[in-house]
């Protein structure tokens, strides 16, 4: 068992009047890919997104309770946000490039926070996200090319080798093959299962045989509530809990 | 009577329709059988029927009626002995003869027009009398035609779809052709000018006095005034003028009109934009013409005053004021259209660069705004084209001497200006002077028409990177 890296305790999140988490407690371990499922709408993605703050983007949402990442206290007015996104980084569902070129996609956020001074420094993180995010190969002649013209699975790994970049900590992937054919999907799995190597990775799916295959840890959410949490193989095989029993065999959700 | 006749029309077709209706629903009932429509757009269909070939016919008669019957009175004119040389003269007579119809020409009568007015109100009894029967008959006839047609339970769905198709196209024609008539009246005209002066001493002439070709008929120039007037109308000093008031308004409203832009979009809360856009959007809705004074009697003066105070010669009429002004009346058009330009960035976008930890402005300066470029410079495009067309505001504001000069400081004149100038008052219409302005319209028609579409293309290539 690795060590925690991300701790919650007794998180509650509320958009406007409507509360979308209650009391989460839930422990994220270090460099292991915990999976977090349930049906939609029940609070998975609101609370990664309270892991990288990106909930502050929405007016009405309220954070309260704690998170704390290697045991500080993140969900702190005073915490910069800037410098815990740069540790914290996040694909999101469709893949977003920017509408740039693949070069300058990457060396985005390298640029924003002052890291690669020389070009030369910025071609080799470039060329290191690129390899590590498995795309170099594919993209390393036409650099110069729009981001938004390569395939979905491109798109989506470039949106990785974009997170990487920066060399964060935590990689946060919400749903992250959901807009993928079979393939592209299964090459984003690939990579998440090298990836885990060095990053901590929390990733939200709605398919149960992604969560067993890339997954060691596993969270079952339903309407807000962390209802169970253990390791994958325990979670599908033997839950604890009713719910998560019918939900992983299909019986609703 | 022509209105008489498009009422009962009306009327009638109204009825037709709950007739028809009625009708047909009662045959179905009666036969026990399904109708291939339902029973509103058979009535419909008769409306349909009624109304469009009578009116149509009614609309070609009255068009033609003019015509038949002048052509008609002339001869007969002609015939009684009446002499005329020429077209001109020939009008001259017919508008007498007409005149003494409606009672209302006071010179003397002679006996060949006393003659010719009677022709007259007999030809008009005439063609009255034959277009109000033969509408009738067309009403008939087609009434009769569709009513066999709604008891044979025809497809009239189907033919009414095709009826309001015939119709929608029309309308559209007709707008078409009217563009097409307004670029031919200008060609014509502009063609007519530019058989008199050359087209390279309009376009690169430095000198622009129209007046000099005052009351001269373009016909009969002989060849010393011909070279008095070939650099008389140089279209430099116009374009550098219109160019420089654009560029100014430009230099106002493209940096307020695109902050305000990212203000409204990016930062504003919901309740600030709520209140503030339509506030912005205000400045739209004012007519030219109160810019305009403002223009002419605050800013100007005002201007004038400061330049006074630091020993600085300023014309009242300055372009400075008239650029201004007009950047002002722009802001609300660079704004709004760069406000929905922006927010049709995709949220994604912003939250890849949030979640890589780019602040706001960060991600507004290197995502959003690269984002939306092709749509600004579109918004931006469509402006200039607006500036360059504004009038009234040059009128009173830039004052109308034509000079060469790049001191804003100075009054100078634009393309639109210089055609109000040329129009306004009583006009010679085959003098070069008069000519000019149709030359200066197409002039301005074109310049205008590649920017919108320049500006058309790019706003579209924005377009369609996102959907």
């Amino acid at each position: 068992m690795n060590n925690v890296k991300i701790k919650s305790k007794n998180l509650n999140v509320y958009y406007g009047e409507k509360q979308a988490l209650f009391n989460v407690n839930l422990d994220l371990n270090e460099k292991e890919v915990t999976a977090l499922i349930g049906p939609s709408g029940c609070g998975k993605s609101t609370f990664i997104r309270c892991i990288n703050r990106m909930n502050d983007v929405i007016d009405i949402c309220k954070v309260s309770g704690n998170i704390e990442i290697d045991g500080v206290e993140i969900n702190d007015k005073n915490l910069d946000v800037v410098s815990l996104r740069e540790r914290v980084g996040m694909v999101f569902q469709k893949p977003n490039p920017f509408p740039k070129s693949i070069y300058d996609n990457i060396s985005y956020g390298p640029k924003i926070h002052g890291k690669g001074e020389t070009k030369s420094e910025l071609d080799e993180i470039v060329e290191n996200s690129l390899k590590k995010a498995a795309l170099w190969e594919e993209v390393k002649d036409r650099l110069d090319e729009p981001g938004t013209g390569l395939s979905g699975g491109q798109q989506q790994r470039l949106c990785i080798a974009r997170a990487i970049s920066v060399n964060p900590e935590v990689i946060l992937m919400d749903e992250p093959c959901s807009a993928l054919d079979p393939i592209a999907t299964a090459k984003i799995e690939e990579l998440i299962d090298e990836l885990k190597k060095t990053y901590t990775i929390v990733i939200v799916t709605h398919s149960m045989a992604q969560a067993v295959r890339v997954s060691q840890k596993t969270g079952f959410f339903h309407l807000g509530k962390l209802i169970e949490v253990g390791k994958t193989e325990k979670i599908f095989k033997n839950p604890d809990n009713k719910m998560t029993q019918d939900y992983i065999t299909g019986r609703f959700g | 009577m022509n209105f008489v006749l498009i009422f009962l029309i009306t009327i009638f077709s109204l009825s037709l329709f709950f007739y028809g209706r009625s009708k047909t629903k009662s045959i179905a009932i009666e036969k026990n059988i399904k109708l291939n429509a339902l029973p509103k757009f058979y009535g419909y269909y008769l409306v349909l029927w009624c109304s469009i070939p009578s009116l149509v016919f009614l609309l070609i008669w009255s068009l033609f009626e003019p015509v038949i019957i002048k052509s008609i009175i002339i001869e007969t004119a002609a015939n009684q002995g009446a002499i005329f040389n020429d077209k001109n003269e020939a009008n001259l007579i017919y508008e007498k003869i007409k005149a003494i119809h409606l009672g209302t020409y006071f010179g003397d009568i002679d006996s060949i027009l006393r003659e010719s007015a009677l022709a007259y109100a007999k030809f008009i009894n005439l063609f009255t009398n034959s277009k109000v029967v033969l509408i009738f008959a067309i009403v008939i006839v087609s009434v009769i035609y569709s009513l066999k047609k709604i008891n044979k339970n025809n497809k009239a769905r189907d033919d009414v779809e095709i009826i309001l198709k015939g119709l929608l196209f029309v309308s559209s024609l007709i707008a078409i052709l009217t563009t097409l008539g307004i670029i031919f009246s200008l060609l014509f005209e502009s063609i007519k000018f530019f058989s008199v002066i050359n087209i390279f001493d309009y376009l690169f002439g430095t000198n622009w006095s129209p007046q000099r070709a005052f009351v001269r008929d373009a016909s009969s120039i002989t060849a010393a005034e011909f070279e008095e007037l070939k650099d008389a109308f140089g279209f430099i000093p116009l374009i550098a003028g219109t160019t420089f008031i654009a560029f100014i308004a430009m230099l106002v409203a493209v940096p307020i009109g695109l902050f305000s832009g990212i203000y409204m979009a990016e930062y504003a809360s919901l309740k600030i934009r709520r209140i503030s856009k339509p506030i912005i959007e205000i400045l739209a809705g004012i007519p030219t013409v109160v810019y305009g004074f403002f223009a002419a009697l605050t800013v100007g003066p005002f201007f004038r005053q400061i330049g006074e105070n630091f020993g600085l010669t300023v014309s009242s009429e300055s372009a400075l004021a008239a650029g201004l002004i007009m950047g002002i009346m722009i802001i609300p058009y660079v704004s709004s259209l760069s406000d929905d330009v922006i927010n049709s960035v995709p949220q994604s976008l912003r939250d890849g660069s949030y979640a890589i930890g780019a602040t706001k402005s960060e991600t507004i300066k290197k995502v959003v705004i690269p984002a939306a470029l092709p749509g600004i410079i579109g918004s931006i495009l469509l402006a200039v084209s607006r500036a360059i067309g504004e009038t009234m505001i040059v009128v009173m504001a830039a004052g109308l001497a034509a000079n060469l000069t790049i001191n804003p400081l100075e009054s100078t004149t634009t393309i639109t200006t210089q055609i109000v100038m040329i129009l306004v008052g009583d006009q010679e219409f085959d003098s070069p002077k008069t000519q000019s302005a149709f030359a200066l319209g197409l002039t301005l028609f074109i310049a205008t028409l590649i920017l919108n579409y320049i500006a058309q293309r790019a706003v579209k290539k924005y377009r369609e990177k996102y959907d």
